[in-house]
């Protein structure tokens, strides 16, 4: 393989160069392929869908973590859906006040392939005193658990993926009931551009679960065909519109270094475009 | 009726040998024939894209070999995405044509990455609607063929006026068509109905060129492109020169593509199978052989063929006969009432041009297994012990 065609989309689509194929697998029904290439490091492919690429990770990784906890103010323990690579994990270990991270991810064999062939995502993350892998699935355990989560984040596949039941009304009721009070909920959600209706449904169930949602959006350069958006519910109404200076303080309390992160971004990637609203119904 | 062939019982040398190693009944796909058949179909279709229609013979030797030479997919099934897939086939490279499908089917075909499929009607196109802005379809017209013998404009397609309609509705609800396809049937004896076909699509084409919509820029011209089963040489250019003059007059924007199935796996397989047992009935010698049509010759079932045999004798007399499968069942009979040789337990009797649709639709009813497949000319055979080009088992 020289070439590798991502085949999200029909009529449009990014292609990479395979510089060097480090592995494939076939784990179930999913086919996953991780090589290098000269412009984005080493690329995560799940079933022809680029997953994560080692030079723009930090940007969806960042924006899925800081965001809640940063808006939270003094969340202590964090709850991962998936994100089987470690980036998660590593962006929430960060947090000094964190205590207890759970991470549920439904294949074992992804973690292991990835803190072999990935190691720059998790960096040592797995190892945290604070962390406790659980391998299930994700709409199983937080129907169940008896754990209660100031944060909750959803790091999945695309809808038509393994990742399905993560985007279903189910999930983010089951999300809810894990919540602690003023707890928050944060989702990948697609880049609406291309998937229009994805958001469109995403919307609708998250407004009939939480007393407050929205979607905030970061520019993450290989997930292709526009801004993506990142899903948000909480009861809490207020989180949303935290103070740009109360975030700074915390930001800098935080003392974590970022590389898209800030208290302005983060206040203003909740400003959506026109055709995004019109699509939520805002 | 089955052609069948007395050669002199050295030339069955070859097949002896094979079954000794081996084992009876056997089937011998010879990956070389279907090269030179991929490579014959292109060279009388040139500028379209074959797409191998798996479901023909889905042996993982020949879509390695078709992979290697460039060739496409057409896939109908969860289970032939699955073959490919092992196969490391780029998704890009292939066309999911089940005009039916569940909910299910379609989303195993994203997950693969295979985007583009086949409707013909406005329910099936609105299975669609949750995944819109993936794919890109193509309608399936039908025309109806007098001159195939396997008619599959009856079971799937629409006219050109539901096409138009359903081409409507999709504009409306924002799903990309962006072509047509059809298939004529199998075995079709001239290109005619294809012509005749090939022109009402450029009709359409043409109509709907000026429309809001995205012009439609692929033809599918579907398969159905014939192989002999009768001993006489298919010329495969000729038959496609009025094909490629109607394709002449289709606007530059439109790219073709072809399914062939049966034209290249059809002629590389051969079947060997033994006599195990003999009567007398009626006055009809009886010879039960290894193998039968609820095995490699269930073709002659549901594929409506009769397939080329060749047996070995030097005995110059002339009996009727009766060749019977292996089962129980009275309707396992591969040839009746046919002019035999005297035939001796342990005799031969090879099947030739069973690639298409053979192996593939066996049964293992009366629980015998499934017929061993051993592949040859390829550098896998070699592996195995087999030298390309040592064994000569073409029949012409």
């Amino acid at each position: 393989m020289h070439e590798f065609s991502e085949t999200l989309y029909d009529g449009y689509g990014q292609q990479f160069r395979v510089d060097e194929l480090l592995y494939e697998v076939k784990t179930g029904h999913q086919h996953l392929i991780i090589f290098r290439n000269a412009a984005f490091g080493r690329v995560l492919v799940l079933d022809g869908i680029v997953q994560t690429t080692e030079k723009d990770e930090f940007i969806y990784h960042e924006m899925l973590t800081h965001v809640p906890i940063l808006a939270h103010g003094h969340a202590k323990r964090v709850l991962i859906v998936g994100g089987g690579d470690g980036g998660m994990l590593r962006e929430v270990t960060r947090h000094q006040q964190v205590t207890h991270i759970t991470q549920v991810e439904i294949d074992q064999q992804v973690i292991d392939m990835c803190r072999r062939y990935l190691p720059n995502h998790s960096r040592g993350a797995f190892d945290d005193p604070r962390v406790t892998i659980v391998i299930n699935d994700g709409l199983k355990y937080v129907r169940h658990t008896q754990d209660r989560f100031d944060v909750i984040i959803s790091d999945s596949t695309d809808p038509i993926g393994p990742g399905q039941a993560l985007f279903q009304e189910d999930f983010y009721a089951a999300c809810k009931r894990c919540l602690a009070p003023g707890g928050i909920l944060v989702t990948q959600n697609g880049v609406p551009f291309m998937l229009l209706d994805e958001i469109e449904t995403t919307a609708r169930r998250l407004s009939r679960v939480f007393d407050d949602w929205h979607f905030y959006s970061a520019a993450v350069p290989t997930y292709i065909g526009g801004i993506m958006t990142f899903g948000w519910g909480t009861d809490d109404k207020a989180l949303r519109h935290t103070d740009i200076h109360i975030l700074k303080e915390r930001f800098a309390a935080a003392e974590i270094k970022t590389g898209y992160y800030t208290p302005e971004i983060h206040n203003a990637s909740f400003a959506l475009p026109r055709y995004i609203l019109e699509a939520i119904g805002k | 009726m089955n052609i069948i062939k007395v050669s002199s019982f050295d030339q069955g040398a070859g097949y002896r040998e094979l079954v000794l190693q081996h084992g009876s009944p056997l089937l011998v796909l010879d990956v070389q024939r279907a090269r030179e058949q991929y490579y014959a179909l292109q060279q009388a279709l040139p500028g379209v894209d074959l797409y191998y229609a798996v479901k023909s013979f889905p042996h993982p030797a020949l879509l390695s070999l078709l992979a290697d030479m460039g060739a496409g997919f057409d896939l109908a099934t969860s289970g032939e995405i699955d073959l490919v897939r092992d196969l490391r086939v780029t998704a890009r490279r292939t066309i999911h044509t089940h005009p039916i499908k569940r909910d299910q089917d379609i989303r195993d075909a994203l997950r693969f990455g295979c985007t583009t499929f086949v409707v013909d009607n406005t329910d099936e196109l609105l299975k669609f609607l949750p995944y819109k802005h993936r794919v890109g379809l193509l309608i399936r017209l039908s025309f109806r063929s007098q001159a195939a013998i396997v008619d599959l404009s009856k079971k799937f397609g629409c006219t050109v006026d539901d096409a138009a309609d359903t081409i409507a509705l999709a504009a409306r609800i924002g799903v990309h068509i962006k072509g047509l396809s059809f298939h004529v049937g199998s075995q079709c004896s001239n290109a005619q109905q294809q012509v005749k076909a090939i022109e009402t699509c450029n009709t359409l084409i043409r109509r709907c060129c000026g429309a809001d919509t995205a012009p439609l820029n692929i033809l599918d011209i579907g398969g159905g492109f014939p192989v002999a089963y009768d001993n006489r040489p298919v010329d495969i250019d000729g038959y496609c020169a009025p094909i490629r003059d109607a394709l002449a007059a289709l606007p530059k924007h439109v790219s073709v593509i072809a399914e062939p199935g049966r034209f290249i796996s059809g002629p590389a397989m051969t079947c060997i199978a033994t006599v195990i047992g003999k009567a007398v009935r009626s006055g009809l010698r009886w010879y039960y052989l290894d193998e039968g049509v609820y095995s490699a010759f269930s073709g002659q079932i549901f594929d409506h063929v009769r397939y080329p045999l060749e047996i070995f004798s030097d005995d110059e007399r002339r009996v009727r006969g009766v060749l019977a499968g292996p089962t129980c069942d009275s309707i396992d009979l591969v040839a009746e009432d046919v002019p035999l040789p005297e035939l001796q337990l342990g005799d031969l009797v090879v099947g030739h041009m069973m690639g298409a649709y053979t192996a593939a639709t066996a049964t293992q009813f009366n629980s015998l297994p499934k017929t061993k497949i051993v592949v040859v000319n390829s550098a896998a055979a070699v592996v195995l012990g087999i030298p390309a080009g040592k064994l000569r088992l073409r029949n012409r």
